[in-house]
């Protein structure tokens, strides 16, 4: 029996809202703060939304700031900071009662109400007195910020060099003047400070801040992976430019292709080649490189494709989060082709689940789509750094052998498993194994020459149409699956809280912390959870999660899309009928939204076991 | 001509190709070219995409992936990218290259890969039994042109000199010698290199052979190959029709500028100019 409770447990927990115009700099003002928290002793996790365009629209960035590890952006929000009237109007209804408010006189009219506390802050006339324009609000607000919550103004200043240095002595030394206005502005208020957080504290090194995206750049470069081949594609863009930059140091190739048919070909190639691959993407990339996939899948070359997740269908809304791609990951594409789609739950599990992806590809000589969204892409948290002393590199590995899920203090790195010399002797690229692996050469290994075509083949990877043969080469390859699916039997078991209770959630991908909240709310009220959250949506570990909807009497599938694509799958495999929440709003659950819905379950429930008597 | 010292073809595998077919001869030739060049079967990829002549890497027995339909060039760039040291060819019909795949060739050329990609036109979709081709001729009616051409047919080598790719050249598969020879240049030239091969189809001839029997001629020995409005005009020229290599010039490759690019990065983030470890690069995100 595991309980929350302990958890939950903390004496600072708040959250900060900055709401305003897109090219406003409201976010770039968030992400200066909350990479200076992340510096202090306190955990940070943020939420962005920003709209489409480059500018214009409704944009914010959501800080959440705790003493303990942080699981989800929270619900309501203790502070706001608006920049305009349209901020304002979307954003009041999420302040907390009791919550404290600043806005702009010049730009924004308050409704007057007795619930929360209300600072009028002439961002705009400040800004204006130092910049001559309304640029600079958004450094004002960071001082204001800084002042208020006793967060280093000299560690703010030098963020501030970092990022806007280019643009020359003059625009820093405004920015400084900006942020030392918006910190002056606190005293001369008079406003009392809420939090000190910067204590002098000596601050842990071990903790790095970044966002999901970049978790999984640093995983894949952690694995190994030596070469990328991409198209811009919102809102997976930053994987692709951090592996940019970072690539070439490693050692690696880095290349911009004319599109993601072109992108998922090259890296198609390169894995053919010998190297380890990676592709970032979202919905309408994946969907342009299914033909390619199922040649993956075909001659069986490992693959690793990253989809960040956007509000579809097609366009959509591009920097809006959904998780919608679940079917197609799973099921698109023409013919009976194995692949691995993995869900990371959290920015640190992004890290270990995109080395686990590699891990995997190369085992197993198949592509892994790691689905992503928008919401755990463009989070940042602190994450605790790897113990890179524990990394094992597995060279000698037999087929089929385990692989554990990788974590911070155990981190094995698995490549593809090469032909002996007496294999070379009559290479079978394609031997028809026990667990329907079978090694892969690489080019330049004399006597491992061998044909890797999209037709049918025998083993030697002859093309050939006879039926018997079709048969053996379909069961070959998609016996691989019936391996995985028992390895990952072997896997710690994904599931948390009560073992007995009689209500269970499952959720995937990135919702997991809210509803790790929910639960804690549930069980405040005495409710008792039993929560699945599978890192492995295909294939699943069947015989685990059987054991979860053991004893269960009403089992809530939460996801975020309209259509219940988990819960479908759910449904199909294991012959459940699942409350299914859905939504479908462009912005991840909070844990209120979750728990409302546990509520209302346990309702039911109660009732039901009265009835029952 | 040296025999080919190493044997190029796999052994008890033989092409499906129709007898007369011109892949036959173009096959032939890229034999005795790898002959010639002495590559080694396993330090050369032949990626192709898909057509009769996608099948060309079946035949060898080098390591070949036969991919999807288009792509050939793409994932020729994917192979060489990461593993210079090998030989990349990539072998395609006119299908394959001017229609599904043609919008991968200016994006090679801008990279400048360093591969040689073999367009072999029949000008008709041949394996999918006689469709229009991007290169069928207005007079011959196919079977999704049932009552005459639709669209007009398109001139490859001028497109491939537009884009700029660093080495161009025409062949014609009754001229085994020069076929060779060009091949050969090709593979030996840096950078990305296209042969845009004449090869009958014998079931759907809309490109006879006797139509290379006649009006064909080599280029002229002093044509200034880095001249591009000279080689144009050789490129439009009808009569007569050219053969052997109108374009040459020495460019950066990708792989070049990679390494550039590498180094310049390393000056700026590593202090000794050495490859950064994951654990120091995880440092830049405390």
């Amino acid at each position: 029996m595991e309980s929350l409770l302990k958890d939950f447990k903390s004496n600072v927990d708040f959250i900060i809202r900055i709401a305003g115009e897109g090219g406003e700099g409201v976010i770039s003002c968030g992400e200066l703060f909350a990479s200076v928290v992340a510096r202090t002793e306190y955990h940070v996790f943020t939420f962005i939304t920003y709209p489409a365009e480059m500018r214009g629209g409704y944009s914010m960035i959501q800080i959440r700031v705790r003493d303990f590890t942080i699981y989800s952006l929270g619900s309501k929000v203790d502070y706001l900071v608006v920049f305009n009237q349209d901020a304002y109007d979307r954003s009041i209804a999420d302040l907390k009662k009791g919550g404290v408010l600043f806005y702009d006189p010049e730009t924004v009219t308050v409704k007057e109400s007795d619930d929360i506390v209300s600072y009028d802050i002439p961002l705009t006339k400040i800004a204006k007195e130092i910049t001559g324009g309304t640029l600079g609000k958004n450094v004002v607000a960071l001082g204001l910020l800084g002042n208020l919550f006793g967060v280093s103004i000299d560690a703010l200043k030098k963020l501030i060099s970092d990022r806007y240095g280019k643009k020359g002595e003059a625009v820093t030394e405004k920015n400084y003047q900006a942020l030392d206005a918006g910190s002056r502005f606190v005293e001369e208020k008079k406003i009392e400070s809420f939090y000190r957080l910067s204590t002098g504290k000596e601050v842990s090194q071990n903790y790095m801040f970044l966002s999901g995206n970049q978790a999984v750049a640093m995983g894949a470069l952690a694995a190994g992976c030596r070469f990328v081949a991409g198209y811009p594609l919102t809102p997976s863009t930053s994987i692709f430019e951090t592996l940019h930059k970072y690539m070439p140091l490693v050692g690696g190739r880095a290349i911009q292709m004319e599109d993601e048919i072109a992108a998922i070909s090259a890296i198609i190639g390169a894995s053919f080649a010998g190297e380890k691959v990676i592709t970032p993407t979202s919905g309408p990339g994946l969907q342009l490189m299914a033909e390619q996939i199922s040649l993956a899948s075909m001659i069986e070359v490992p693959l690793v494709i990253i989809d960040v997740q956007r509000g579809g269908p097609s366009t959509g809304l591009p920097t809006k989060t959904e998780q919608s791609d679940l079917k197609f990951a799973i099921y698109g594409g023409a013919g009976e082709a194995p692949k691995i789609i993995l869900a990371p739950t959290s920015v640190e599990d992004t890290f270990y689940q995109t080395i686990r992806a590699f891990n995997l590809a190369e085992q197993y000589q198949l592509p892994v789509i790691m689905l992503l969204d928008q919401s755990i892409g463009y989070r940042k948290a602190t994450v605790k750094l790897p113990d890179f002393s524990k990394i094992r590199q597995m060279n000698h590995v037999k087929k089929g052998d385990f692989i554990k899920i990788p974590q911070a203090h155990l981190i094995d790195i698995y490549d593809r498993i090469e032909p002996d010399e007496e294999e070379l002797k009559d290479y079978k690229r394609y031997e028809d194994t026990k667990d329907g692996v079978s090694s892969i050469a690489r080019p330049g290994i004399p006597g491992g020459q061998y044909l890797a075509t999209g037709l049918e083949h025998d083993e030697y990877g002859y093309s050939t149409q006879l039926p018997d043969n079709h048969l053996k080469m379909s069961k070959k390859r998609l016996r691989k699956l019936q391996t995985i699916s028992r390895s990952f039997e072997k896997n710690p078991i994904e599931f948390y809280g009560y073992h007995y209770a009689k209500i269970g959630i499952i959720g995937w991908g990135s919702t997991e912390g809210a509803i790790r909240e929910a639960r804690y709310l549930a069980e405040k009220e005495g409710i008792k959870i039993r929560h699945l959250h599978p890192h492995t949506i295909s294939p699943l570990p069947e015989r685990q999660i059987s054991r979860f909807l053991l004893g269960l009497k009403f089992l809530i599938v939460a996801e975020e899309n309209l259509t219940g694509q988990f819960a479908h799958f759910i449904k199909a495999k294991f012959g459940v009928r699942p409350i299914e929440i859905h939504k479908c709003e462009g912005t991840p659950f909070t844990p209120d939204e979750i728990y409302r819905s546990i509520k209302k379950v346990a309702r039911i429930s109660d009732e039901d076991t009265i009835t029952q008597l | 001509m040296k025999t080919p010292s190493l044997n190029y073809k796999k052994a008890n595998i033989k092409p499906v190709w129709c007898p007369g077919c011109g892949d036959y001869a173009v096959f032939s030739a890229l034999q005795k070219s790898f002959g010639e060049l002495e590559l080694k079967p396993e330090e050369t990829v032949i990626v192709s995409g898909i057509g009769c002549s996608g099948r060309v890497s079946h035949y060898f027995n080098t390591y070949s992936l036969h991919g999807t339909h288009g792509r050939a060039v793409p994932t020729a760039t994917g192979v060489k990218t990461v593993r210079p040291d090998l030989t990349v060819l990539c072998v395609g019909g006119d299908g394959d290259g001017l229609s599904i795949g043609g919008g991968h060739i200016a994006p090679a050329a801008r990279k400048n890969i360093d591969i040689t990609y073999l367009l072999l036109d029949n000008s008709i979709y041949g394996l999918t039994k006689g469709q229009v081709s991007p290169t069928t001729p207005e007079t011959y009616t196919t079977r999704t042109t049932p009552y005459g051409t639709l669209e007009e047919n398109i001139e490859a080598l001028p497109i491939f000199l537009a884009y700029d790719i660093s080495f161009v050249a025409r062949v014609n598969a009754l001229n085994m010698k020069q076929m060779v020879s060009v091949i050969t240049a090709a593979i030996r030239h840096k950078g990305m290199s296209i042969v845009y091969i004449m090869s009958p189809c014998v079931t759907y001839p809309a490109m006879p052979w006797n139509s290379l029997k006649e009006g064909w001629e080599e280029i002229p020995e002093d044509h200034p190959r880095d001249d591009k409005m000279k080689s144009l005009e050789l490129a439009y020229c009808k009569s007569p029709l050219y053969t052997g290599i109108f374009y040459d010039v020495e460019r950066p490759t990708i792989g070049e500028r990679l390494d550039q690019a590498k180094e310049r990065g390393l000056k700026k983030n590593s202090k000794e100019g050495d490859l950064l470890t994951v654990e120091t690069i995880l440092k830049d995100f405390y």
